[in-house]
């Protein structure tokens, strides 16, 4: 029997000549914050809607704790979403929209109404019941779409991007509220999302999507530093992408350089050399000692506070270096990249 | 992420293939309420609007219509309608491109003013503005005779210019100034920054982009010109038009044939004026709603232009006002152009006609039950997956393209000589259908304003179809029922394109009454019974604008 609490298991869906979501697969377990991350159109809300219920998948079957749902009818599984655009009903106000779910379970009115007002605390809203949704700003009008999806205590909360029409910095608070009550509560989250750095965030895992297919699922670390693919790397975080071919052991060479990188790769093969842009140390003077130097010139550089961005140009190509804590000065001219070994990815794929 | 196909592809009626989409389909069809109230609209629409339509055309046989370029009377008809509709159409929507750009310069006195005035002939029953223009112009005309000394004569199709041009510019006005509402300020700035000055801001972007909204405006206008049955009745004299020959041909000469050849000559320039605007002109319009536009004041007009603009509304907000002084002078005058003392002997005759008011508005009142209630259901179900729903769209705007005394002759042919004909059902029925596009139109854009996913936050915490209309949709649309009933109810009560083919013995109505009176010389009583119909269509407004809290759409021409 499959323990996961959330199982999608092959599923397929089609519009037309579009194939949404192609084959996917995918194990969510009980308590944990999964996210399905990748750019517009890869599936990943369709794929967020077929467990809702509003899709039905043309193959494959979903599961929730084992039992196949898959021909339930979206009113009839216990899914509760939070929708991009929050879908608050306008003509309701605030304590009728969260408390619309439990008048359809005909909760009892005062049982109704304690649990409203429990959830309206939880979500700090504690109060605003007889407000109509327009009277609330935003981020509030998000808060209420989240209490009325928790208060019917669903198997699983489906939060489709939640986050994408509140401004940078409120986006921000609200994604760690929102990590902290799902960590307070222990629901099964699934998340969908197109911003990268959001799904680093807040994720137990990420599955990131492309063309309909899970690319690559694992933890936000996992993810970042050891993306399966090009795409993957390119998708999620800045990075500078070399090819060449291992010429032996331990030792990538291209066109006019030659870098010690870890071992694994057979010598002969194509492979692409991952560097994150902070993975790269600059330096001024030529660094004493260690492997990996290539002399550059910095052709660019901007100061983003925490850190400095240079563009370098070195052994005939362009490379991104992110600098922590720059001091007063940003640097100019020549400089000195070295790459540490060990920061080396290698991507064998074709 | 882009939206699945299914969310986007309204315009698609049925998708080829897609065994995927069959099983959408089987789903939603799978629910048995919905499809029978599918089937049962989708009878109705083809009995009420495709049927008499399609009795018309084929009853005349073919060797009538190839006879139709040997009849002398019926070309010069033709000819007619269409010399009026070229010149009418070019005068009103002039003088609605000047009010339309009158009234959305903030810097111009009295803007809110010529608006308001500019709407007066949209809520008047549709032969008001020739009846009143009699008063006004005619031999015995207040200012023509009384106070200019002139011997003139209004009847005649230079009479009826100038009533369908003041008829009719209302229309072109909302739908230009509409246009020009919605261009967004930023691109006017954008150009002024550039080096433009106001008159080549105007010329070069203002009117530019507003383009397609006055081909619109004049394909709309040019429809109602064509249609005019009322206006041209009463002021048209021995100038002979197709609308009028219609009635002319069924009523005097009992020639039924001859009447459905006339509303099907009618019909073809219509028709094609129709699809013209619905399919073409309106999508190629560019001023797309981008959110708000920067808010910063427009610069003051250049002044020519500015009291060039005054002065024409001005001139034109006159002669509105006249329509509406005329017949309600008219209504307290003792004999008109004789006798100027004020009575009430005519009051006392209209209210011994006030049986037919009350017939009015229980056959008005039966035609936007019928009206909201289809619209609301026809808006909903064209809103569902559904197949055919585009054929439900299509039958539920067809009566737009419809001139009044078509779906009149269409109705007499299709129903007379069933059970139901000769009640007031079938009056009922007829102008119900034919004002359901704008009911329906104003339903369905209601209903594209709700998110999807309102619905679908319902469904997801656990509302079944029915909840789901009941508890979003039904408090969601509530207005636009309203509206369309109240629109419906008023046009209905004013119509006489329509009434004058199926009036029934024992349910005659105030229009009908009013337009017998006028033909007769019974000014001062006609005068009376249409001041009562202005009252009761200001009263629906009020009711309605208390019941929903805001203005109803202007319910346009009949």
């Amino acid at each position: 029997m499959n323990r996961a609490h959330v199982s999608v298991q092959g599923i397929t869906k089609r519009f037309g000549p579009t194939v949404a979501v192609d084959g996917v697969s995918l194990d969510v377990e009980e308590g944990s914050f999964t996210t399905l991350l990748g750019p517009s159109g890869c599936g990943k809300t369709t794929l967020l809607r077929m467990v809702a219920g509003f899709h039905h998948p043309d193959q494959g079957d979903i599961f929730l704790r084992g039992i196949r749902v898959t021909d339930i009818p979206a009113h009839r599984r216990n899914t509760a979403m939070v929708f991009q655009e929050y879908a608050l009903f306008p003509h309701m106000t605030v304590g009728e929209n969260v408390g619309y779910g439990l008048r359809l379970r005909r909760v009892s009115a005062d049982e109704a109404t304690r649990r409203v007002g429990q959830v309206m605390e939880l979500v700090g809203l504690a109060g605003q019941q007889r407000k109509f949704p327009h009277h609330l700003s935003g981020g509030q009008q998000q808060r209420v779409a989240l209490a009325r999806a928790l208060v019917v205590e669903p198997e699983v909360l489906l939060l489709d991007e939640p986050l994408s029409n509140l401004d940078a910095k409120l986006r921000i608070r609200v994604r760690s509220e929102i990590r902290q009550l799902q960590q307070q509560l222990g629901k099964t989250t699934l998340y969908v999302t197109h911003d990268q750095e959001e799904a680093l965030a807040i994720s137990d895992r990420i599955a990131v999507m492309n063309r309909g297919r899970i690319l690559q699922l694992g933890t936000p670390l996992q993810i970042y530093h050891h993306p399966v693919n090009r795409f993957v790397a390119d998708f999620v975080g800045l990075a500078n992408f070399l090819e060449g071919e291992v010429s032996a052991p331990g030792q990538v060479r291209m066109e006019g350089v030659s870098l010690t990188v870890p071992d694994g790769a057979l010598p002969g093969r194509r492979v692409t050399v991952v560097l994150r842009p902070e993975a790269i140390r600059l330096h001024a003077r030529p660094p004493e000692g260690v492997a990996n130097v290539l002399r550059g010139y910095v052709t660019a550089a901007s100061f983003l506070g925490t850190l400095a961005r240079y563009w370098v140009d070195a052994a005939g190509r362009h490379w991104i270096v992110d600098v922590p804590s720059p001091g007063e000065a940003l640097m100019t001219g020549e400089v000195f990249l070295e790459i540490p070994r060990d920061r080396i990815h290698l991507l064998t794929e074709t | 992420m882009a939206r699945p196909l299914l969310e986007s592809g309204h315009r698609v009626v049925v998708m080829p293939m897609a065994v995927a989409r069959w099983g959408e389909i089987r789903r939603q069809t799978a629910d048995p309420g919905l499809l029978l109230t599918f089937l049962g609209t989708a009878a109705a629409l083809g009995l009420f609007v495709l049927y008499p339509a399609f009795r018309v055309l084929v009853y005349p046989s073919l060797r009538d219509y190839l006879a139709i370029p040997e009849s002398l009377r019926w070309i010069q008809a033709a000819r007619n309608s269409l010399m009026m509709m070229v010149l009418s159409t070019i005068s009103a929507t002039v003088v609605g491109l000047v009010f339309a750009f009158a009234t959305t310069r903030p810097d111009l006195p009295g803007r809110r003013m010529f608006r308001g005035l500019a709407m007066l002939p949209l809520f008047a029953p549709p032969f008001m503005v020739a009846f009143a223009y009699i008063l006004m112009f005619g031999r015995q005309g207040l200012i023509t005779r009384s106070l200019l000394g002139l011997q003139a004569n209004i009847f005649g199709w230079h009479g009826l210019w100038l009533v369908q041009t003041i008829a009719f510019f209302p229309l072109a006005m909302l739908i230009i100034a509409g246009v020009l509402d919605a261009v967004n300020p930023s691109l006017e700035h954008a150009a002024r920054n550039l080096g433009a000055d106001e008159w080549t801001v105007l010329r070069s972007i203002s009117l530019a982009l507003a383009r397609p909204g006055i081909a619109g405006a004049m394909l709309v206008v040019a429809i109602s010109v064509l249609a005019d049955f009322g206006n041209a009745v009463i002021i048209a004299g021995g100038f002979p038009l197709l609308a009028t020959e219609a009635w002319f041909r069924m009523e005097g000469m009992g020639d039924l044939k001859g009447a459905a050849l006339v509303v099907a000559m009618l019909l073809i320039p219509t028709v094609a004026l129709f699809f013209l605007e619905r399919y073409w002109v309106s999508r190629r319009v560019y001023t797309v709603v981008t959110g708000r536009g920067s808010r910063i004041e427009r610069p003051s007009t250049p002044p020519v232009l500015k009291w060039g603009a005054v002065a024409i509304c001005s001139l034109v907000s006159l002669l509105v006002l006249l329509v509406y002084f005329g017949v309600i002078a008219g209504a307290f005058t003792a004999v008109w152009g004789r006798d100027w003392s004020l009575t009430l002997e005519h009051w006392r005759l209209a209210a011994d006609r006030i049986a037919s008011l009350w017939s009015s508005v229980k056959i008005g009142a039966l035609a936007g039950v019928i009206t909201g209630t289809v619209s609301v259901v026809v808006a909903f179900l064209t809103s569902r997956h559904l197949p055919f729903r585009g054929v439900l769209d299509f039958l539920a705007v067809l009566p737009g393209a419809l001139p009044g005394v078509f779906v009149g002759v269409g109705y007499v042919l299709a129903f007379n000589a069933t059970p139901i004909g000769g009640t007031v059902w079938v009056l009922a029925a007829a102008l119900a259908f034919w004002h359901l596009p704008m009911g329906y139109q104003a339903a369905s854009a209601r209903l594209k304003q709700i998110e999807r996913s309102i619905e679908e936050a319902a469904v997801n915490l656990g509302a079944t179809g029915l909840q789901v209309l009941r508890d979003v949709y039904l408090p969601l649309l509530v207005r636009a029922l309203v509206e369309a009933f109240a629109v419906s109810f008023i046009r209905a009560v004013t119509n006489v394109s329509i009434v004058i083919f199926l009036i029934a013995p024992g349910q005659v109505v105030a229009t009908f009454v009013i337009l017998n009176m006028i033909q007769n010389n019974i000014w001062g009583a006609g005068a009376a019974l249409t001041t009562m119909l202005l009252l009761l269509t200001f009263a629906s407004i009020g009711v309605t604008w208390i019941a929903v809290g805001r203005t109803v759409r202007s319910p346009g021409m009949g």
